[in-house]
């Protein structure tokens, strides 16, 4: 699997460098950057994860969760700890915000513990980018709002290339919800950093204005938009950020937009499918296709994660200490 | 008696088209000279007499600022301060303050608190409605009696079709004018029915897109621009659109008015200095409503502004604490401060020859009295001696940590002007040490 990996392996073997010590958003990162990350996340993928090297040991990751979410804060929990780094959960969706401490005063609360790194997930755009403007430690944004969830792309990316073997030239379809999703978001940004053609559907309700403007081409026909398609990427119907007239029903919706085999027929052979989680069944996708091993790719997305984001908090941790040497 | 000699100045007077160099003399609170050559013989007795050299400066009316918000944190009274050491003369203030300003006796009370002659006029406006479903009419002509010089519900859209009928039959009896912030709530997802979670944020489209904020379409101002000019048009009210900001809204006035139908309409800086792209950082302090627009819409803004479509350039000064501003976008307060940077924002206009300087003062001094009806002093013999001096070609740098009021959308920017003195019926209310120096003679 390693051979379809541009970099040796020596390069590999270290963490990689990044021009931020934060990473708030996939738009305006370097492709080089990303092929770096995802590099090293296919290392670790395949590394034997009782072989971990625990260089992390004595980093403190906190993170932080204003909104609930189980597989992406035990994905980074599990990331942090296998390499090495201690790791301190804080839910923070009716602590302090019910008593009225502002978002910037928590989060310094938080930066005078001095931890190494934030991990943050917050129900507003933006809020990342926020804390890192005021506080001293690397931020990684774990989902802003509808603005981007820049790990969950670098996964999806890493998941492609290791069963495709590459991003460039492939046709990929990212289908449903895009107003409310950041998913979305930073996939298109890192998929047309990469050179991948990217299209998205969704009911003329669910697609936000201008969007062909972040290079995409838009399709609200499934048919059209997964013809040919070498990724069938599906997203969840965020109905906590809906007002009740986007979409008539979910059947109606399911009959239009959720991926069945018909829809899929239409797209490459070789086609695989792809979730972020979590997916209503019978929705956004026919149960079956959904465990079909064969073509859906959705627990193996999963399992990336973790990869990606151990890739990840090394190269932060390991940006912001290389900043720290040269300052002095 | 005293006396005050302005040599060699500059007057601007925009209601008689008045524009030349002169000497102008002031005795107590009244205008008695305004000449080319300096008349010794108005001045009699043996009396103190101060002369300032103004060569190279301008003098004009006092401005007026028609839309002040006066927030929870602020006092009328430093307002009023901060508004005279920017050349503001006179201001118009929102009812949507706590207390509503939604009855005859806080209007009264507005204005006796108020009466401090050294510092500027404070107008009124009265709520339209009594309550903020914006559906039980207040007392209109009671608050009218006592001075309210218009009727709005402020930053909020006068929404229900029947209300606003209503309102404008009744203000067009008692001939007061109804100020719209033209706004489809239902469309911007700011109504009441709308929960957090869909609340329209900015402008609608590629950046919206992009930094996943909730857009507010720009049709969901001309949509309440067109119906009301139906009602206008019926009831033959006096209507005036608030801080318009789009291109079709702007179209749609200008159509309007040569139709006849009595509309007016005004613009804050924003709208024609900044556009969307700014929100590129989620920065909160361009967070502000109408929200910031397209660059079309920008530029059509100043099409309106030079072929009088726009009536009057007001600060829509909406100061906001810092603790509501340092939040992530969605939870911010809406709103900006904008009376300290009023008139040098739309002194902007004329360095980048947009319009001439003439023109810049009487949308901010002259036309806003006229759309309200506001009697202020003109600058002309036997008037009284309210009126402001400034240079126009002076370097300037608006600082908020300079400012009194944030946040300043304009933080940092170069701009070009200062006001020296702001005069109020004579009254010295404020002269900066630059125009000290210029002190040639005081007996």
């Amino acid at each position: 699997m390693n051979k379809i990996f541009k970099n040796k392996d020596d390069k590999i073997s270290s963490p990689v460098n990044l021009l931020s010590s934060h990473l708030l958003a996939i738009e305006g990162m370097q492709k080089s950057e990303i092929e770096s990350l995802l590099d090293r996340a296919n290392y670790f993928a395949n590394l034997d994860r009782h072989s971990d090297t625990k260089k992390l040991s004595g980093y403190v990751v906190l993170n932080v969760f204003f909104e609930n979410s189980t597989r992406t804060r035990v994905s980074f929990e599990l990331a942090a700890r296998r390499l090495g780094a201690e790791v301190i959960n804080i839910s923070l969706i009716n602590s302090s915000i019910k008593k009225g401490e502002s978002l910037l005063d928590t989060a310094s609360t938080l930066n005078a513990m001095r931890p190494d790194l934030l991990i943050v997930r917050h129900p507003h755009s933006g809020a990342p980018r926020l804390f890192a403007d005021y506080l001293n430690c690397s931020i990684i944004n774990a989902g802003d709002g509808r603005h981007e969830h820049p790990t969950q792309a670098l996964l999806d990316a890493l998941t492609i290339q290791r069963r495709i073997g590459h991003l460039e030239g492939l046709k990929i379809s990212i289908c449903g919800d895009i107003a409310n999703s950041r998913v979305a978001r930073s996939n298109i940004h890192l998929l047309n950093i990469m050179g991948a053609e990217v299209r998205c559907v969704a009911p003329s309700t669910l697609m936000p204005l201008n969007l062909e403007k972040l290079g995409v081409k838009c399709f609200n026909d499934m048919r059209e938009g997964v013809k040919d398609a070498d990724v069938v990427m599906l997203l969840r119907l965020q109905n906590e950020r809906m007002s009740g007239t986007e979409n008539p029903s979910e059947r109606e919706y399911f009959k239009f937009f959720g991926l069945d085999e018909a829809k899929l027929s239409l797209a490459s052979s070789n086609a695989v499918i792809m979730h972020p989680g979590p997916m209503n069944r019978g929705v956004e996708i026919a149960s079956a296709l959904a465990d079909d091993t064969n073509r859906s790719l959705i627990k193996t997305q999963v399992e990336m994660g973790v990869a990606v984001r151990m890739s990840i908090i090394e190269a932060l941790i390991h940006t912001k200490t290389n900043d720290l040497k040269e300052q002095k | 008696m005293t006396y005050t000699i302005f040599k060699s100045i500059n007057v601007l007077n925009p209601a008689t088209n008045f524009n030349e160099k002169s000497n102008v003399v002031i005795r107590n609170n009244k205008i008695i000279s305004i000449s080319k050559k300096f008349n010794s013989e108005t001045i009699t007795g043996n009396n103190p007499i101060t002369i300032y050299d103004c060569k190279g400066l301008t003098m004009s009316p006092g401005l007026m600022d028609m839309r002040v918000n006066i927030g929870k944190t602020e006092n009328l009274e430093i307002t009023q301060k901060i508004a005279l050491k920017n050349g503001i003369t006179s201001i118009v203030i929102l009812p949507n303050q706590t207390p509503k300003l939604n009855n005859p006796s806080i209007i009264d009370h507005i204005h006796r608190q108020s009466e401090n002659i050294i510092l500027p006029r404070v107008n009124a406006y009265g709520a339209a409605t009594k309550d903020d479903a914006g559906l039980e009419m207040s007392e209109l002509g009671l608050m009218s009696e006592m001075g309210a010089v218009g009727f709005t519900n402020g930053n909020k859209s006068i929404r229900n079709s029947l209300v606003m009928r209503r309102l404008m039959s009744y203000s067009k009896m008692i001939n007061r004018p109804i100020i719209q912030h033209a706004e489809d709530e239902d469309l911007s997802g700011i109504s009441q029915a709308s929960t957090t979670s869909i609340r329209g944020e900015m402008n609608e489209g590629e950046i919206s897109t992009r930094l996943g904020l909730i857009g507010i379409p720009s049709c969901a101002e001309v949509i309440i621009v067109e119906r009301d000019i139906r009602l206008a048009e019926l009831t033959g009210v006096h209507y005036h659109v608030a801080h318009v900001s789009t291109r079709e809204a702007i179209n749609v006035i200008r159509r309007a008015k040569k139709k006849g139908i009595r509309i007016t309409c005004d613009t804050a800086p924003p709208y024609f200095l900044l556009n969307e792209n700014a929100l590129l950082n989620y920065d909160t302090s361009f967070k502000i409503s109408p929200p910031l627009r397209t660059e079309d819409d920008r530029i059509a803004v100043i099409e309106g502004i030079q072929d009088g479509t726009i009536d009057v350039i007001a600060s829509d000064h909406r100061a906001r604490s810092k603790d509501t501003k340092i939040q992530p976008f969605s939870a911010a307060s809406i709103g900006a401060a904008g009376i300290e940077t009023l008139f040098l924002l739309t002194l902007e206009l004329v360095h980048k020859r947009l319009i001439d300087l003439k023109k810049a003062i009487s949308l901010i001094s002259f036309n806003p009295s006229k759309v309200l009806k506001i009697k202020e002093p003109t600058l002309e013999q036997n008037e009284d001696a309210t009126f402001i001096i400034f240079d126009d070609s002076v370097n300037n740098t608006i600082n908020q940590k300079d400012l009194m009021f944030s946040p300043t959308p304009f933080d940092g920017r170069n701009v070009k002007g200062k006001i020296l003195a702001t005069f109020i019926q004579g009254n010295a209310s404020h002269v900066d040490p630059i125009l000290k120096q210029r002190l040639l003679n005081e007996f």
